[in-house]
């Protein structure tokens, strides 16, 4: 049994890391052997402004979709909870979400927001003014958080929903005797003692955020201005279009450490150990 | 222990795979003069239904060499298919469906046969009549690819909308396009065009570069390895472009409407030929009123020259077959009934300059006209830059093109900005 999982891990992960590594260090162009360059192809990425756009892209993404996603799949969290029939179809619907083809939800929530789209026609009709949603450098980030947020909310949801359960009622029924109000509750109680699930939800947002490709690709072409452009629509341009999958390689590990440095410095700086004694 | 077990696994895979290996080499010799030409087409059913016809045909005559043709396999775009087979070893004898920028890339790498050092390549040129038309495919002095069709790209107009306006003929200046753009305003009954085609950069194929090269009577865009475009006709054009945008005479996203031209929220828009077949069944009173328009220019000038969306075949350096599959190739081509065939059943122009002088082919134009008004225009469409680095070159246009439209840059500062940086993409 492990050894297969070994020999599944040697071909699928070890032997494509070995690759990739190669990659970053030689000039390839799909076509004969790798040449050795050295740090050329590191030095190269360093100084590429589309790249460094494209990470700062991902910084201004993560501004807009922490927050919102975080208060949406609390709130879904904490309606679930109250919720007595039906938990397991309503988590079930927003799962969905989570499970649909990234191709097919982003060209109907293109069609969705179009400038003449459904939404700001009915805009328009009954408020007398439409939101550029993708159509303006600031709006189009914001758009495309909030499509991943509809994406993510169930599955966070029950995440925080888990660990929302565990916390034990006594604490509450004696918050209550000392007559602590509803909100002092959430931040005094509920958030700190969910902090393990929060981390969790942060460090699979931060991940995803690194990751996104289908929505900036077929929504805005990575527009306008450069503004939704992500480091791996950047990476795709560079490997099979520009034919230069060394510098995708290269690219793919930058962004890789510099994911894993800020999740490292999220859980520094905001995990803790809770333990119920 | 655990890392004996894993050799004991994959040893004896491995020593299967080194013995079969060995043992295929030694039967390939043998078997590589029987094997098929390998052709890949694309993947559109009107080009499949001409490659399928043209296959069979030569394959029905003994002494051919048989061909067999697929299409491209399925992949994000056709590029990163080929390009995945000649990273794999699988690559065809020959390909159609393939641009200039992408031979280009192909010719960097030394993939590609010269077509032109082939024997009968001068006749067939003659024959076919390309003789003005294939100096704009030279590759760094190659002739790596042969053109297939010719779209021009044009506007189609509304001219059942035009009418309203008191317009009988289809506009070709700025100032008509300015005029019917604030006409449409004050009845706010929409726009007059769809002046940008998309965000992707794949879009500028089908608005700055058409309409630069009719501002500029067909110069091009990149030459000497540097940006051209900044020139003075290069501002007329962004100017335009700009002010359109400036005054809301038009939109940058028509995403959400499935066919602004069909609905009447434009009076003119940039169509394929591809189209027509679409229009006849869904929209077939409008495609009665649509006349081809050229690209607009500030003087209105005649015949104005536009870009050539154009794809043609290859031949690959790797194929074992390069003799007979040239012989396929100069057989398709050679014979005007075949691009004939070609026009009836994909609707686009071949390459070649007699559409409109050629018997044959003007007696089916005259059954279709606005694919006969569309073939006016191939003797002026010219393909795009032969350069490697096309998707960086026009994702710098789209840029150059959004910071008009969304931070008023001044049109002149936004060209320099992107020639610059095309310049430093071409290594200046």
């Amino acid at each position: 049994m492990a050894s297969s999982w070994l020999g599944y891990s040697v071909l699928f992960w070890f032997y494509p890391f070995v690759w990739l590594a190669i990659l970053s260090v030689t000039q390839w162009q799909f076509i004969g052997t790798p040449r050795f360059n050295g740090l050329y192809n590191f030095i190269g990425v360093m100084q590429d402004e589309l790249f460094w756009k494209s990470m700062l892209n991902v910084l201004r993404f993560l501004l807009y979709y922490i927050p919102i996603v975080l208060v949406a799949s609390l709130l879904f969290a904490a309606g679930l909870k109250r919720i007595k029939y039906g938990k397991g179809f309503i988590a079930l619907s927003f799962l969905l979400a989570n499970v649909s083809s990234g191709v097919a939800y982003s060209i109907v929530f293109s069609k969705l927001f179009s400038e003449y789209g459904p939404i700001n026609e009915f805009l328009r009709e009954w408020l007398g003014f439409a939101i550029p949603w993708f159509t303006n450098p600031d709006c189009a980030m914001l758009s495309i958080a909030l499509i991943v947020t509809w994406k993510f909310v169930g599955y966070y949801g029950l995440i925080l929903y888990s660990g929302m359960m565990a916390i034990p009622k006594d604490i509450y029924s004696a918050a209550i005797l000392d007559k602590t109000g509803r909100f002092k509750q959430l931040y005094a109680i509920t958030l700190p003692m969910m902090n393990a699930q929060i981390i969790m939800v942060l460090v699979l947002a931060i991940t995803v955020a690194f990751g996104i490709f289908t929505e900036p690709y077929l929504i805005t072409g990575g527009g306008p201005l450069n503004s939704t452009t992500t480091p791996m629509v950047v990476m795709y341009e560079a490997a099979f279009q520009n034919m230069k999958p060394s510098w995708a390689a290269t690219m793919s590990i930058i962004v890789a450490a510099c994911s894993f440095a800020l999740i490292w410095i999220l859980r520094r700086m905001f995990e803790k150990n809770i333990e119920i004694v | 222990m655990k890392i004996f077990t894993l050799v004991k696994w994959t040893a004896p895979v491995v020593l299967a795979m080194v013995i079969s290996g060995c043992g295929q080499d030694d039967e390939k010799t043998a078997e590589q003069d029987a094997t098929p030409i390998k052709m890949w087409v694309a993947p559109n059913e009107n080009e499949e239904a001409f490659w399928n016809a043209m296959v069979t045909e030569w394959n029905s005559l003994p002494e051919h060499h048989k061909v067999e043709f697929t299409t491209i396999p399925a992949a994000s775009s056709s590029e990163e298919a080929i390009m995945n087979a000649l990273a794999s070893r699988t690559e065809p004898d020959i390909s159609s469906n393939i641009f200039i920028g992408f031979a280009s890339q192909l010719n960097e790498m030394d993939q590609l046969i010269d077509l032109a050092k082939l024997p009968g390549y001068p006749q067939l040129i003659e024959n076919r009549h390309m003789g003005k038309i294939v100096p704009a495919w030279e590759i760094n002095g190659q002739k790596n690819v042969l053109p297939i069709y010719i779209n021009p790209i044009v506007y189609w107009w509304r001219m059942d909308l035009l009418k309203q306006y008191g317009y009988d003929k289809v506009p070709t200046t700025y100032q008509d396009i300015y005029t019917l753009s604030q006409r449409r305003a004050d009845d706010k009954s929409g726009y007059a065009i769809q002046l940008t085609a998309g965000k992707n950069w794949w879009d500028r194929w089908f608005d700055f570069i058409p309409l630069f090269y009719a501002a500029t009577n067909g110069q091009a865009y990149i030459a000497d390895n540097k940006a051209q475009y900044n020139n003075a006709q290069g501002e007329t054009v962004l100017t335009f472009m700009a002010k359109i945008f400036a005054n809301k005479w038009s939109s940058y996203d028509f995403t959400a409407v499935d066919d602004p031209l069909a609905t009447g929220q434009v009076m003119a828009s940039v169509r394929g030929p591809w189209d027509i077949a679409r229009y006849r069944k869904q929209y077939p009173t409008i495609l009665e009123s649509i006349q081809i328009g050229p690209m607009v220019t500030a003087d209105g000038h005649p015949q104005p020259h536009t870009l050539a969306d154009s794809k043609g075949v290859v031949m690959f350096k790797s194929s074992k077959h390069q003799t007979e599959a040239w012989e396929f190739i100069q057989w398709v081509f050679n014979a005007p009934e075949h691009d004939l065939k070609w026009l009836e059943l994909t609707g686009m122009p071949p390459a070649r300059e007699d559409l409109l002088t050629n018997s044959l082919f003007t007696a089916y134009l005259g059954h279709s006209p606005v694919e006969k008004q569309i073939a006016a225009f191939v003797a002026n469409a010219q393909p795009p830059a032969a350069t490697t680095k096309t998707s960086e070159i026009q994702r710098s246009m789209t840029q150059m093109i959004e910071r008009t439209i969304f931070s008023g840059s001044a049109p002149i500062e936004a060209l320099n900005q992107s020639a610059a940086e095309t310049d430093k993409l071409l290594g200046q």
